[in-house]
């Protein structure tokens, strides 16, 4: 029973940690919180389901098919993300905390709507990527969709984690993130790496509602705001504007859900409000988050 | 000189068009917008009450929409225990001053989007909670509220008398916001959102200030939701989802963050624009009114990021 | 070099053994000083100190690692910025922190939050106590405006006020607190000689109010001038006290300090 939630929770945690990604990042370089982000996730989860009916022609069935999807996906829902900061938060970057908060609030909308109004009103199915097997292990049932979705969200974390770390544009990235004016006067175009880092976040979004609408099978319209609103909350508990905390926080809002679920009475009910209390006794103990630094003042 | 006597009128014609408004609606047979006028009116109210935390204090809440459905809660439960309905719209605001003075107490040294993601949290906490505890909210099948008929003298259509009722507080929530801004409170608080540190050592006790911004706003929440859950005859979670508080916070910053007028214009914009689609247009456009909307929310505030009528000290402040 | 030749006798601050360190960085350090009633005392020293870190620890901005701060014989550590302006000791900064979107006369009349007290009630029904006292702040913060020479300038926003204007409005701002102290953080920082002089002349004015004035500066003409004494910092550290002339011909200040300055 516990290893079998364990399981699950790693899965929901795999997810979440893939959209907390997105949120993180583009709050690192922009302090702004990216309210759009889960429509990404949406449209990432609705190209995938565009591509299912149209790649196995071209790729084939099979891993390859999968694969193909998968980084379209991922690139599509980049380079929505990359859009919606040139127009809409871009020109209010320097006006107010506030204004692009608003300003992605109406994109969310727009986003949510347009699908709603344009593609479907209803839950469409999600076609299942590989047919599913079991296997057990230690009296856990693990699906293969288990083991696509973990594997594939591991990967990208560990792409996202090379790209950061050792590549030159990562290394841009992460000037800008630590100070984006200095690093403007370093020669690195900060509007180039902004965008770069919301084609990413937006990319690592569009994986994660593949992800998601592989886990529970169908979509809808409105599928990103929870799961984008429980993953903002799993990027803050682990500190905002940290890789590896938001990494953290989605894998412990997980296991967090998951455990509930199997082990309060009436728990799945109870399960947001268990996630939410947690969060806010965490920033409460520590204000900046898990991994958060903390800010000083200067007088 | 002229516009300055111009604008000192401009509340008293409004509000005397306002009040007239509902009369000729019903001979126009539009009594739909008395309904929508009424909506927009609770919603001008929660604004006015998000405004002292976002506008005058600085604090930024995305849960704002829980001390509405506390309001609403508590006047459908005591009235159904048999409290008065005045009495119960006065429970309504004591116990939303309540707990949102204790979860000011809590959560107030947290900062900025911290602050927003803890009362999103706390928001949903509230909705979720309603939801599950059936003992006392029936859960998701709401609860139903004995009629009450307030202003039955000035007109027999109970949309027209809580309009009425709703504007009144609009009223008195403006004139007392208003008050409270021109005095040595209003002044402390624009001066925390100026420099918490200059504040704090020309002697403002910074903290108590944004607690007391914070706790007002509950006031304001607290009483709409009353008289939502007293026109309605009947509340449920449903009405209090965090898309609701985004809407207020919307209403606050797109109307102009601190300006009591531009409050008032982003209530009226914001919430009266997609049921007028809706009352205007055929079946086929209804679907959009929703996408308009949010063009209208990136619109306003590419063009007018400091809002629709900001207060002029806003204004300063975003184009310097 | 004015009337306070003997120093009068009342102590108005005493620090004593007074610590903040931050980690291994002791920024300020076995301080210890007297300031009496009346006078004007300044704090001189290199760039880092410790002089402003020290005014911080006096205004509760920091909390202090160790030691005692007695104003009037009351302990100021561990109490509240706030609530130390309440008692009497009022600032300004370095860098100035004026209510930039508030008016000059706003920016006074905040000043004065401490010595007002109507509250919510008062506003709301505009009751005669709360107009008489919105009145009575107002009067003042005008006399106040005057007194540092800014009749004129009360209802510009305090961010289009000319440089040596907000330096001023700062001081106006915190006398409307009715302090008994006033520490001034570089009042004459970025100014020109007939703008210091101007400062000077000013903080003179507000000793002749009967204030005590403590305030840390680099040029040494000003100091010269206006001090009754001077403490020397370095390293966090005072290494020396006494008279702007026995200051200046202390051995360990020339070596710390004016070795430098000299130079220039």
């Amino acid at each position: 029973m516990l290893v079998q939630q364990l399981v699950n929770g790693l899965t929901l945690g795999a997810i979440y940690s893939l959209i907390a990604l997105g949120y993180t990042l583009v709050y690192g370089i922009l302090t702004m919180i990216n309210f759009a982000h889960s429509e990404v996730l949406m449209l990432g989860a609705f190209m995938a389901l565009g591509l299912a009916a149209l790649l196995p022609a071209i790729f084939g069935e099979g891993l390859v098919g999968l694969a193909g999807m998968f980084v379209l996906s991922m690139a599509g829902a980049g380079l929505i993300n990359v859009l919606i900061e040139r127009f809409a938060y871009r020109p209010l970057r320097h006006v107010s905390r506030l204004a692009p908060l608003i300003s992605a609030i109406g994109v969310s909308i727009i986003l949510q709507n347009g699908v709603f109004i344009w593609i479907s009103t209803q839950s469409l199915t999600f076609p299942e990527p590989v047919a599913i097997g079991q296997v057990e292990v230690f009296g856990a049932t693990i699906s293969s969709l288990q083991v696509i979705i973990l594997a594939a969200a591991l990967l990208l974390m560990a792409i996202l984690h090379f790209f950061v770390e050792h590549t030159k544009l990562g290394k841009a990235m992460r000037a800008c993130s630590d100070d984006i004016q200095t690093a403007g006067l370093m020669g690195i175009n900060p509007n180039y790496i902004i965008a770069l880092t919301f084609f990413v976040g937006g990319a690592l979004g569009g994986a994660a509602g593949v992800l998601y609408g592989m886990n529970y099978g169908s979509i809808k319209y409105n599928l990103g705001f929870l799961p984008g609103a429980k993953a903002f909350t799993a990027a803050v508990l682990g500190g905002i504007g940290n890789i590896r905390g938001a990494v953290l926080g989605g894998f412990i809002l997980g296991f967090l859900e998951v455990l509930a679920s199997g082990y309060i009475p009436n728990g799945a009910q109870w399960r947001d409000v268990i996630a939410f209390t947690v969060l806010i006794i965490v920033l409460l103990v520590r204000p900046s988050g898990l991994l958060g630094e903390k800010l000083a003042e200067k007088v | 000189m002229k516009k300055a006597l111009a604008w000192r009128w401009t509340p008293w014609v409004a509000l005397a068009l306002a009040a007239v408004f509902p009369f000729l609606a019903a001979t126009l047979d539009a009594q739909y917008l008395v309904r929508v006028g009424g909506v927009i009116g609770l919603f001008m109210l929660l604004g006015l009450g998000l405004n002292f935390t976002l506008g005058y204090a600085g604090l930024f809440d995305l849960g704002f929409i829980a001390f509405y459905a506390i309001g609403a809660y508590t006047t459908a439960i005591a009235m159904r225990a048999g409290v008065p309905a005045p009495a119960a719209l006065v429970l309504a605001v004591m116990m939303s001053l309540a707990v949102r003075a204790l979860l000011g107490l809590t959560i107030l040294r947290l900062r900025g989007d911290y602050l927003a993601v803890v009362t999103m949290g706390f928001g949903e906490i509230a909705r979720l909670t309603i939801n599950n505890l059936d003992a006392l909210t029936n859960g998701p099948k709401g609860l139903q509220v004995a009629p009450w008929r307030p202003l039955a003298f000035l007109s027999a259509d109970p949309n027209i008398q809580y309009y009425l009722l709703i504007l009144i507080a609009v009223a008195g929530g403006v004139i007392a916001s208003s008050r409270i801004e021109d005095s040595r409170v209003g002044r402390a608080w624009i001066a925390i959102r100026e420099d918490e540190i200059a504040a704090r050592l020309s002697g403002i006790p910074v903290r108590h200030y944004k607690l007391l911004a914070f706790t007002i706003s509950a006031a304001f929440a607290g009483l709409a939701g009353g008289l939502f859950a007293q026109w309605e005859q009947f509340v449920t979670p449903e009405s209090f989802v965090f898309w609701e508080s985004i809407l207020v916070v919307s209403i606050v910053v797109l109307g102009g963050m601190g300006s009591i007028a531009g409050v008032l214009v982003g209530a009226l914009v914001l919430v009266g624009f997609p049921p007028i689609m809706q009352w205007k247009l055929s079946a086929d456009w209804i679907n959009y009114r929703y996408l308009f909307f949010g063009l209208i929310l990136v619109l306003v505030t590419l063009f007018r990021p400091q809002g629709i009528l900001p207060s002029s000290r806003r204004e300063a402040e975003l184009t310097s | 070099m004015s009337a306070s030749k003997t120093p009068p006798a009342r102590v108005l601050l005493e620090v004593k053994d007074l610590a903040q360190h931050f980690g291994g960085l002791k920024a300020v350090d076995q301080v210890n000083l007297t300031i009496h009633e009346g006078e004007i005392v300044s704090v001189i020293g290199p760039n880092g100190a410790g002089k402003t870190t020290f005014f911080n620890v006096l205004t509760g901005v920091y909390p202090g690692t160790r030691g005692q701060i007695l104003f009037n014989g009351q302990e100021l550590r561990g109490m509240a910025g706030h609530d130390i302006v309440a008692i009497g000791v009022a600032r300004t900064f370095q860098n100035i922190r004026l209510f930039a979107h508030m008016t000059a006369l706003e920016n006074v009349m905040v000043g004065r939050h401490t010595r007002t007290h109507q509250f919510l009630l008062g506003p709301l029904l505009r009751t005669a106590a709360f107009k008489n006292e919105e009145k009575a702040v107002e009067v003042m913060a005008k006399e106040l405006l005057e007194f540092v020479g800014l009749k004129s300038l009360g209802n510009e926003l305090a961010k289009n006020l000319p440089y040596g204007a907000q330096r001023k409005l700062e001081i106006a701002r915190s006398l409307a607190s009715e302090p008994k102290l006033l520490i001034l953080d570089e009042p004459t920082a970025g100014m020109n000689p007939t703008e210091s002089q101007d400062l000077v002349a000013l903080v003179r004015k507000v000793r002749e109010r009967g204030v005590t004035v403590l305030l840390i500066e680099h040029q040494m003409r000003v100091v010269m001038d206006i001090s009754d004494r001077v403490f020397v910092f370095d390293y966090g550290v005072k290494i020396a006290e006494g008279k702007p002339r026995e200051v200046v011909a202390n051995a360990r200040v020339i070596e710390a300090y004016l070795g430098k300055e000299g130079a220039s």
